[in-house]
């Protein structure tokens, strides 16, 4: 038995991305047809769930109530070498999400990460755009509460700073009531020249 | 040997078949936790990996906890139980967990420290989970020397924890009780018994706790863990999120009947994100259920 063999394969069933060969030994042939291992990778995503509840609450939640959250988990768990460091786990799984193909899923997880960020002390001014009204959302989100079925649609961006009080502030782009989008960029560029090391993760 | 550190804010009767201290796991920010638990215990576990916060992609111990440890440290000892040295990955251990332990050790004093006999990553790729190594004499030699390596590292006693089977063991040259008691020989670390990973092997694997508990050299744990998880599937899992089962208590208390004095310390460990659901005042009363079972 050669360890670093043996350890490769355990590794590869684990991420479920190792085929067993008709050469492998009878122990690793075990391993792959057991429902040990199938309940193993069960616990390896309930260890995931927990934490990224605990961590990143608000994009668990919307996951959850969108049925997505396995889907998204295992995917997460299979395509990424996640840090055993608690809190490394919530930025790489946040920072995945921010290029989800589903608006508002990227838009939640960008606007936690940059929370998440500025809470940390990150002296950056984000900008995180929206397609819906985010403040019903982030509501039922933070309280845990049923998303509305209708969400009113329009183009919004949310500030995260630690400059902002509360951290941040949403503001209607366009619309009855809002700043025109050059008023927001105007004030984005008044930012950017008083906080230098401001910037702006997410393009529009 | 071990070196008997002499720190012990309570004496202990070694006379008394089951009195040992009471310790309980503490990852900081939790005040209301801390506050119910600190009258029942005698020791405070900390975990350096669960204490850690990433600045500008650096990993580093919390300035915040740190704070809470140093003033714990003032009334109650601290034990260190880490979760990603990774001892048996084949191409070395994790230095992130060495620098994290470093930093620690230099700002709070601990009783001792310790490690579990398992691995986490394969070539720089995590698992997610814990696994065993094969108990063969190859890796023997290769955990031996990396416990020597560590102990000349740093002068406190070095602990090492049998960890949960998640999968069947690999059929190796030593069963698990004679690795442990060869490990133990060779190198004079010490152990811990996490009693609760018995069970789980025994209720997932069956594993022959009377016959493993006849064949180690009791003697060498020095700590013991006790836990509970839930049943899933059919599997017990080690996931330290309910209060104790009365056969996981009964189990660690013939431990130090049999440990014949050198278990000093029993510790319940439950994970932080398990707090609100089992409730901040049963995990007190768990550890006064504990205090009574243990020192009496």
């Amino acid at each position: 038995m050669d360890l670093a063999t043996h350890q490769r394969k355990l590794l590869g069933l684990f991420r479920s991305n190792y085929e067993v060969r008709q050469d492998d030994d009878a122990y690793i042939q075990r391993i792959a047809r057991s429902k040990d291992l199938e309940e193993a990778r069960g616990n390896i995503f309930l260890w995931r769930v927990w934490v990224l509840e605990r961590t990143a609450p608000l994009t668990f939640n919307l996951l959850k109530r969108r049925h997505l959250l396995q889907e998204t988990v295992c995917a997460f768990i299979k395509g990424h070498n996640i840090s055993p460091f608690r809190e490394t786990q919530a930025p790489a799984f946040l920072g995945a999400l921010s290029g989800h193909h589903d608006s508002l899923t990227a838009s939640v997880a960008r606007f936690e990460l940059a929370l998440l960020k500025v809470k940390q002390g990150d002296p950056g001014f984000y900008v995180v755009r929206w397609e819906v009204e985010p403040h019903t959302i982030l509501n039922s989100l933070a309280r845990n509460l049923p998303l509305e079925d209708k969400i009113p649609e329009g183009a919004y961006e949310v500030h995260i700073s630690r400059e902002l009080p509360s951290q941040f502030q949403i503001v209607r782009v366009h619309g009855e009531g809002g700043p025109s989008l050059r008023d927001i960029e105007m004030d984005t560029e008044e930012r950017m020249r008083k906080y230098p090391e401001c910037r702006q993760d997410w393009p529009s | 040997m071990l070196v008997q550190t002499a720190l012990s804010p309570t004496k202990f009767d070694k006379n008394a078949s089951t009195f040992v201290a009471i310790g309980a796991t503490y990852e900081g920010r939790d005040f209301d936790l801390l506050e119910r638990m600190l009258p029942l215990v005698d020791y405070i576990e900390v975990t350096p990996e669960t204490i850690a916060e990433v600045h500008d992609h650096e990993i580093t111990l919390s300035d915040e906890v740190m704070t809470e440890l140093k003033n714990i440290g003032k009334a109650r000892q601290i034990v260190v139980h880490g979760v990603g040295l990774s001892i048996g990955s084949h191409e070395g251990w994790s230095p992130t967990y060495f620098r994290l332990l470093d930093d620690l050790l230099e700002q709070v004093d601990v009783a001792w420290h310790s490690e579990h006999l398992g691995y986490t990553k394969v070539d720089d790729q995590h698992l997610g989970i814990m696994l065993a190594m094969p108990k063969t004499e190859e890796v023997l030699d290769m955990v031996c020397e990396r416990v020597n390596k560590i102990q000349q590292r740093y002068n406190l006693p070095f602990l090492l924890e049998n960890i949960v089977h998640v999968i069947p063991d690999f059929p190796g040259d030593f069963s698990e009780a004679r690795f442990l008691n060869a490990l133990v020989d060779r190198t004079g670390c010490g152990l811990i018994l996490d009693v609760y990973n018995l069970q789980c092997d025994a209720h997932n694997h069956g594993f022959d706790i009377p016959r493993f508990l006849n064949e180690l050299q009791l003697t060498n744990v020095r700590e013991l863990h006790v836990a509970c998880g839930v049943e899933h599937n059919g599997f017990l899992l080690d996931v330290h999120s309910q209060l104790t089962r009365s056969s996981t208590v009964q189990l660690a208390q013939d431990v130090v009947r049999r440990s014949e004095g050198s278990a000093e310390v029993v510790v319940y460990e439950f994970m932080p994100e398990a707090v609100p659901g089992m409730g901040r005042d049963a995990i007190a009363e768990e550890l006064g259920r504990l205090r009574v079972a243990f020192r009496n």
